[in-house]
């Protein structure tokens, strides 16, 4: 634990602080960057490793991976990604995928904001007692059975509809928006209202504009949980041409289970899109995650 | 955070009834598919829910708890799987609070490249189950994946997910997947850390261990009692690596997993359970509650002692 070097965070203030040690640093000090270092590789190892084996393993042809599953492959097979691209259905998986992804997701965020703004301002009565039951919600058992005896008594399990309805609710994102709008002066409310703004317009061109920030982090962190989902997917779901890409994959595995260069080409065409959405959206995630966190 | 009311500012007549009108549908939602639902829980367990629709539910008292605590081969096994939970919450709580701890001071230095490690930790936290559990089931493959090499390497042997110590290895798997969140939670909270305090502890001479418990440590508390907090949590309710890396084996389900099973006809009988997983749900819930309370109380007292 001697890996924490906040001295240098002191006695080098001023100086290009990533620029490596100067001549004068200690030998305590170098010691400790050697060991950070050294410490920092093996866990990049251990949390590369699984990840390179996979996309090797995806361009090897089947022969070659039985002979060799872990080396660097000897050419680029790149035949596994089509491949599996249309042995899985992979097409309609995504589709399938993008429609909860996004209908349920657009239809969420914009009820949420209708719904924060009057808590956040107390325009509604009993605006406290209406959040108090987003903060508990997180603390109540989870609502799985239940929930499958609504969504199969209105008839709507394996439908598209009964998927998106499971979707359109999430206790931190609602937190989120409430607490980012607080901080938006209510001098503005009164001076909208004084130009004769209503409250739709308000609420729809000019709050909206104000909070894209709380927007865009509860839009990314709901629609990853929602990318993500397989379990619901498993249960509420037993038609192939309905499941997205996450049960897809399961049903993939299950068929060609013992096929692993496709199998690995699939698993990457499924996280290729989330690695480019992080990278993008790095900062709206973290932010969405660590604020949804010190809440609950 | 309770709001106090306020007028509504935007005019009379259908400009008062909007904020009303407008926030019905979230809220509508809301009560109808999560607040409802969690709290009806309770009430389905004290049932003999199906999973068919239109088959009459009758009232059994307690027959679901009693069944599943005390009758049979059956509640032996949900007690072992009841013990194996919290086997897999200590042991993931203690691991992952550590390696998050030690990669947040490690990517928390002005290191070259600390940003790209950064991002290297967290990634995996955001792929989801199915992806992070078939990249592990890869990499654990028995008789000639990665893991299996090595093993062979050093001399031994190991059937990984398909043998005796697959629960460990889901265990792996889940800390390898989470730890980068509780990364994330301790570098916001070393963040916030002012840097005077460490300029003048070290102009004190204080060593780098003695920073870290002097300095660091003490002014962590909101970050490590949250960690502390959700670790604790998290891990009870986690069971859906177990899905993907081993599916529903006796000897390796934890309570949430037995749960989902019993309730969707994943034991092997098809039978879909759902008052008996009802009252698993509450059993599990109550799991939570109490031991979530505790870390709460226990958390409560250091920040009175730090803070």
């Amino acid at each position: 634990m001697t890996t924490v070097n906040p001295v240098e965070a002191g006695s080098t203030v001023g100086v290009d602080l990533s620029a490596p040690p100067p001549p004068s640093a200690s030998s305590r000090e170098r010691r400790t960057r050697i060991f950070s270092y050294a410490l920092l590789l093996i866990l990049a190892v251990i949390y590369l490793a699984p990840v390179l084996v996979l996309i090797f393993a995806s361009l090897k042809s089947l022969p070659e991976f039985f002979q060799d599953p872990t080396g660097l492959p000897e050419g680029l097979e790149t035949a596994n990604f089509t491949e599996a691209w249309s042995l899985a259905n992979f097409p309609n998986y995504l589709l399938n995928s993008l429609i909860y992804t996004v209908v349920a997701t657009s239809a969420f965020v914009i009820m949420s904001v209708f719904l924060a703004f009057p808590i956040a301002r107390g325009y509604v009565k009993g605006a406290g007692a209406i959040l108090t039951l987003y903060v508990v919600a997180l603390f109540l058992p989870p609502a799985l059975i239940p929930q499958f005896q609504l969504i199969l008594n209105l008839g709507l399990v394996n439908t598209r509809p009964g998927y998106i309805l499971l979707f359109l609710i999430n206790p931190i994102g609602l937190i989120i928006l409430v607490n980012y709008i607080k901080s938006i002066p209510r001098e503005l409310d009164e001076s909208a209202a004084m130009d004769g703004c209503g409250y739709i317009r308000f609420v729809w061109s000019v709050l909206m504009p104000l909070i894209r920030p709380a927007i865009a982090t509860v839009t990314v962190i709901h629609a990853i949980g929602i990318w993500n989902e397989l379990i619901l997917a498993t249960v509420y779901l037993t038609s192939d041409d309905l499941y997205p890409i996450t049960r897809g994959l399961i049903v993939f595995e299950g068929v060609y289970g013992s096929d692993w260069p496709k199998l690995a080409a699939a698993v990457l065409m499924l996280m290729a899109p989330m690695l480019v959405l992080y990278l993008f959206l790095q900062r709206y995630i973290i932010s969405g995650l660590t604020s949804g966190a010190v809440k609950g | 955070m309770a709001a106090t009311q306020q007028r509504n500012l935007f005019g009379g007549g259908r400009q008062l009834i909007y904020p009303w009108l407008l926030l019905l549908p979230g809220l509508g939602f809301y009560l109808l598919i999560g607040v409802g639902p969690s709290l009806a829980t309770a009430i389905y367990s004290f049932t003999d829910a199906t999973g068919i629709r239109n088959i009459p539910i009758s009232w059994v008292g307690f027959d679901n708890y009693d069944e599943f605590l005390f009758q049979g081969a059956r509640s032996r096994d949900n007690l072992d799987a009841l013990q194996r939970t919290l086997i897999f919450m200590v042991l993931v709580t203690v691991i992952q609070f550590g390696i998050g701890l030690v990669m947040a001071l490690l990517v928390n230095q002005k290191l070259r490249g600390r940003l790209v490690f950064r991002t290297l930790f967290f990634v995996p936290f955001i792929l989801g189950v199915a992806v992070q559990g078939l990249m592990w089931k890869l990499f654990l493959r028995p008789g000639g994946g990665p893991m299996d090499d090595l093993f062979g390497l050093l001399g031994m042997e190991s059937q990984f997910l398909a043998g005796t110590n697959a629960f460990y290895w889901v265990i792996v798997v889940q800390i390898w997947a989470n730890a980068g969140f509780t990364m994330v939670i301790f570098l916001a909270g070393m963040q916030t850390i002012p840097t005077d305090l460490f300029e003048a502890a070290a102009v004190d001479g204080a060593s780098g261990w003695q920073l870290f418990k002097n300095v660091t440590w003490p002014q962590l508390t909101p970050a490590v009692n949250t960690n502390f907090l959700l670790n604790i949590i998290g891990s009870l309710q986690a069971w859906m690596l177990f899905l993907v890396l081993t599916g529903y084996k006796k000897g390796v389900q934890v309570l949430g997993y037995v749960v989902y099973a019993e309730a969707f006809g994943q034991t092997g009988t098809a039978t879909f359970r759902q008052g008996y997983a009802a009252a698993a749900s509450i059993v599990l819930f109550i799991l939570v509650l109490v031991l979530g309370m505790a870390a709460n109380a226990f958390v409560t007292r250091r920040e009175r002692k730090y803070l």
